[in-house]
């Protein structure tokens, strides 16, 4: 199966650059970044880094927005080596960051090291992540009569939430780990909004905060009772809020996170667990390396 | 007659609301178990049932129940936890300390309309 990698409104020597690094087995198509809304189906995108860092920052948020939770790398690439810090560029969105100024045979292992694809989860784990699925499914569909569906998973070792808000919790006991929640505006207001039954223009940012928060909490209350009397039962701590994106939350060393991706109309959220078994237990454990 | 809804969550207070509307009653909403038992102290002639969350900050639905359990003038208005705590050692406290019913969250509004309807109408039976 070809790769297919979109470059995002890049000169014609960047993109002739980059395809003779690639190889033939990617297809590297040029886009432009005003007719951008789904991503989910590139294994890259690369987006040149020409302009005022605010507005590449504004790039690159969109961008990642359209990826609609699919670890799909962002790529910032520029002529020149940036002489500012690259936390803004990763908090926003992008993976990584590099300069034509390092050397091609680098830059060709970086961008081929980035296409391998995410793991997915063995049969134990899917185990204990449907569980999760199948509670988050049932928690909006409950309390807001909102259909969530789901739409893969995958694994990965950076717990970095990109939305507009998250609510996570604290898993402790046979297991350990951290469950998170996170939304965009539009979905999270909507979805409140029914749970309330009340119209989107009575939701403020408070209530936002508040649903989010009971959310993750009903959705790790429920799925801590399937867990009850097995190896990696929890306890589950008091939900924290986090607003704004690119936030990396600490966890476990060496414990992978799963990514569960759901859709609703068309909108996505998704559900991240990191969840780390105390005792030997086949799948629930560390030490998976993309 | 009233009922108390104490969650810390104003958006679960909300959803409760929701769901006992039907019994065109008056709420008194509590974010913490302080406020329940101020509810209590003012209006406690009038409070028909107290819909309760487990873990409130300042003082969390256990609380609340041990106190009122202490006090004669308030043990036998009916007690609901609503929560997603529902292992068998929580629920076996809240029990023994006088709560008369639970019900997991999420729940239908239509399980939790007719588990408050049938405790009103009860009253403070198990």
């Amino acid at each position: 199966m070809t790769d297919k990698i979109a470059a995002i409104d890049c000169g014609q020597q960047t993109v002739s650059t980059l395809k003779g690094m690639l190889g033939e087995d990617v297809q590297l198509t040029s886009e432009s970044f005003d007719g951008i809304q789904n991503l989910q189906n590139y294994m890259m995108i690369i987006i040149e880094g020409n302009g005022n860092q605010r507005d590449i920052l504004q790039r690159i948020r969109k961008l990642r927005y359209a990826c609609y939770f699919r670890a799909v790398p962002i790529i910032l690439i520029n002529n020149r080596a940036y002489s500012d810090s690259m936390e803004p560029y990763i908090t926003s969105g992008a993976t990584e960051v590099l300069s034509f100024e390092e050397p091609s045979a680098a830059i060709q292992q970086i961008l081929k090291g980035y296409l391998i694809p995410n793991r997915k989860p063995l049969k134990e784990e899917m185990e204990y992540l449907n569980s999760f699925i199948k509670n988050t499914i049932n928690v909006l569909n409950t309390t807001a009569t909102v259909e969530a569906v789901f739409k893969e998973v995958y694994f990965t070792n950076d717990f970095r939430v990109f939305g507009d808000i998250s609510g996570i919790i604290g898993l402790s006991g046979e297991a350990e780990g951290i469950l998170g929640i996170t939304f965009y505006w539009p979905l999270a207001k909507t979805i409140i909004a029914k749970m309330m039954g009340v119209d989107e223009e009575h939701i403020n940012a408070d209530l936002i905060h508040d649903g989010v928060a009971e959310i993750i909490n009903m959705i790790s209350g429920s799925t801590k009772k399937d867990f009850v009397g097995k190896p990696y039962h929890f306890e589950i701590s008091l939900p924290s809020v986090i607003v704004g994106s690119g936030h990396q939350i600490g966890h476990a060393e060496n414990t992978p996170i799963a990514v569960i991706i759901f859709e609703v109309n068309f909108q996505y959220f998704a559900l991240q667990v990191c969840l780390k078994s105390k005792g030997n237990i086949k799948g629930l454990s560390a030490g998976y390396k993309k | 007659m009233k009922i108390i809804i104490a969650d810390d969550s104003r958006v679960m207070r909300n959803i409760i609301e929701n769901a006992i509307k039907p019994l065109g009653l008056a709420t008194l909403h509590a974010g913490n178990g302080q406020e329940v038992l101020d509810f209590l102290e003012r209006e406690g002639a009038e409070i028909g049932i107290i819909l309760l969350d487990w873990n409130m900050p300042v003082m969390n639905g256990l609380e609340v129940l041990e106190t009122i359990k202490k006090n004669k003038t308030y043990t036998d208005i009916p007690v609901l936890i609503v929560s997603t705590e529902s292992e068998d050692d929580k629920m076996s406290k809240a029990f023994a300390a006088g709560a008369k019913g639970y019900i997991s969250k999420p729940f239908t509004p239509e399980r939790l309309l007719n588990l408050v309807r049938g405790r009103i109408s009860v009253g403070p039976t198990c």
